[in-house]
């Protein structure tokens, strides 16, 4: 018998609790339904259902021997190095640094850190290079969608620069 | 001959010059961001959807089918000189293609991947224009309750019947599910698990789950456990022109793996996968020279690449005339539809003639398109190929988080992209199939929809649903499909 895996327990028991989620948020929903009968909580509740089970059925697998034909819990065996937590981090950073920037610093700035701290995560250590591309790429692609496709996008700090395009 | 007068029609939508302009833009970008490694064909169409928001639907539909054909094309592309398929359809090319570019013949594996596309796209167009209008009529007599079993039948094929475990295909289908609950209820204006948050009013946007599920989730997969690895780039040495003895081998290839291609493609059978690794056991069989498989032959190759193309046109029957997408790609292509208001259907083509027709009109130019500018343009791609990966994925993720942000100017647009991209890491990392969520996010509202109809009808009977013929006979095979291969396999044990 094999270890058991806690990444295949922990997201078994993930599966079961959304499922649960989904019931209960469901048993709160209306149902009355019309001349169908069916109300908009029939659904949520077979999906909610469908969920319980199918979390049920993953942590039968997980417990008893481990998700069935699932890939190789070895990195080498699929090919691939060990979890690399610092390169995991640098994209989350970024994304989250993004999300931040965006509403007030504007897109261009947000986009130039994104870029740098996503070309960090996958091992470059050659920043300025990085925020020159990031800064060439986001300035074309704000160009691009405010001038010409008339899709707004925040300037932010760089709307004196920009000539007040976008908001 | 209704068909061809429509189609005919449907040329002069196609061939006006901005209609020509949009189809030409598509299979270039398409291309483009196709051969991107890592980029496979549906991330390729969610991360192009922005572009289009402001084109008329016609122009913009062309432009995704020059996109959607192009995404595939450059897919094979770095499947050949890269060896690290994109998507399952491309494992089969990557066998022989990667072989023949270490061999130095990268060229002539190129050109029979592109002839053999258009040959197979082509033909597979063919085919769609004169299936299609049969399928119309008969989708005309569906009501609610037989596209309702239809729906369920397309969800268990794409999730229970194929992949590696039952179970987790349908798991994913049902996450895919409840995200398309999340929003207005369209028959009661009822609020669903939106919490009170306006953004999640509108529902979860197609775009932003592809996007998160096979961008964001793809590079915190590749950043944690392949940045610090190296690859190999196959260099295109010598001619790309083919030999007479690789025609005298393609051809047969061609047509055979169109006629395996297609059939798969309208059925769903989740995609490519199956069609293409089909294509490459019937090749091998039946080749000359089943020694040279696996070391490069050109059939391997040839074959497997007609097969994927045929494919990929079979899936727009069901998409345009039904309006069920059989596969990611698709799912975000009728996401792409819904954007303008538009439902594919039997009533699009009564509706949307013009629309439909031009479409399918402007696949035979996209073809012929895709086939003038990839053999010429080889150089260039190799070029996109050497775009080293940090570089890369920072330039995917720019985009990624434009389509995202674009929907609502809002931040939590781009919270939620996250959150999906940690649920495509854990379902990458953990071998849970990313394809039937997208297309339980897009399918599941269009059923409850029809299952509500179908009970408005019948008064509240259930047993509608058995008792109208089509209906049944669609419960019938979707329970045959779950339940034979399960007991074949008990019988097996035994």
């Amino acid at each position: 018998m094999r270890r058991l895996n806690a990444a295949e327990v922990a997201l078994s028991l993930g599966v079961l609790a959304l499922g649960l989620g989904v019931a209960g948020v469901t048993a709160g929903l209306p149902s009355e339904g019309g001349y169908s009968g069916i109300g908009p909580n029939f659904i949520p509740g077979v999906v909610g259902a469908g969920i319980i089970l199918l979390g049920a059925w993953l942590s039968f697998e997980a417990f008893s021997g481990g998700w069935r034909g699932a890939a190789p819990d070895d990195a080498r065996e699929r090919g691939e190095h060990d979890f690399h937590a610092a390169a995991f981090g640098w994209i989350t950073a970024g994304l989250f640094a993004h999300m931040a920037l965006i509403v007030w610093a504007g897109f261009v700035i947000a986009g130039v850190v994104l870029f740098a701290c996503i070309a960090r995560g996958f091992g470059s250590v050659r920043v300025a290079r990085d925020v020159a591309l990031g800064l060439v790429l986001s300035l074309g692609v704000f160009v691009f969608f405010v001038k010409l496709l008339n899709v707004n996008l925040p300037a932010g700090w760089l709307a004196p620069l920009l000539g007040g395009a976008g908001i | 001959m209704e068909a061809f007068e429509a189609l005919m029609a449907g040329f002069g939508v196609a061939l006006k010059p901005i209609n020509l302009l949009w189809g030409f833009i598509g299979v270039t970008l398409g291309t483009f961001i196709g051969v991107l490694p890592g980029v496979g064909p549906a991330l390729t169409v969610a991360m192009l959807l922005p572009l289009t928001a402001k084109l008329d639907p016609t122009g913009a539909l062309i432009m995704f089918a020059g996109i959607y054909y192009g995404a595939m094309f450059g897919g094979s592309t770095t499947t050949i000189l890269l060896n690290t398929p994109g998507e399952s359809a491309s494992i089969a090319t990557a066998l022989e293609g990667n072989r023949m570019a270490k061999a130095g013949r990268a060229g002539p594996a190129l050109a029979t991947a592109a002839i053999g596309s258009f040959v197979a796209g082509s033909i597979a167009t063919v085919l769609l224009t004169l299936l299609a209008p049969v399928v119309v009529d008969l989708a005309l007599k569906f009501g609610p309750a037989e596209y309702f079993s239809l729906m369920v039948f397309a969800f268990i094929t794409v999730s229970a019947v194929l992949g590696s475990s039952t179970v987790r295909g349908l798991t994913s289908l049902f996450i895919g599910l409840f995200f398309g609950l999340i929003g207005i209820d369209s028959q009661t204006g009822q609020p669903r698990f939106a919490f009170g948050v306006a953004e999640l009013l509108d529902g979860v946007d197609v775009v932003v789950l592809a996007v998160g599920l096979f961008a964001v989730g793809e590079a915190l997969y590749v950043a944690a456990y392949q940045s610090r690895l190296t690859e190999t780039i196959e260099k295109v040495k010598g001619s790309i022109m083919m030999s007479a003895e690789d025609w005298q081998r393609s051809w047969p290839a061609w047509l055979r793996a169109t006629a395996i291609g297609f059939p798969f493609g309208t059925i769903p059978a989740g995609g490519a996968e199956i069609p293409t690794f089909l294509s490459y056991t019937v090749e091998k069989k039946l080749s000359r020279h089943p020694e040279q498989f696996g070391h490069g032959a050109i059939e391997g190759v040839a074959g497997p690449e007609a097969a994927n193309n045929a494919s990929a046109t079979g899936v727009l029957v069901p998409l345009l005339t039904l309006g069920i997408p059989t596969s990611a790609t698709a799912a975000i292509l009728l996401g792409a539809f819904q954007n303008y208001g538009l439902q594919p259907g039997p009533q699009l083509f009564q509706a949307q003639a013009d629309l439909v027709w031009g479409l399918i009109a402007s696949l035979y130019v996209g073809n012929v398109i895709l086939l003038i500018l990839n053999l010429p343009l080889i150089g260039i791609w190799v070029k996109v190929l050497r775009i080293p990966k940090d570089i890369l994925y920072a330039g995917i993720l720019v985009f990624a988080t434009l389509g995202a942000y674009s929907l609502h100017q809002s931040w939590v647009d781009l919270l939620t992209l996250y959150v999906f991209g940690l649920l495509g890491f854990a379902m990458r990392r953990w071998d849970i199939p990313v394809g039937p969520a997208v297309i339980g996010l897009i399918l599941g509202p269009l059923a409850e929809t029809q299952f509500r109809r179908a009970l408005s009808i019948s008064q509240g009977d259930a047993t509608v649903f058995f008792t109208q013929p089509i209906s049944a006979a669609f419960l019938a095979t979707t329970a045959a499909l779950v339940i034979v291969p399960w007991v074949v396999r008990r019988l097996r044990r035994r």
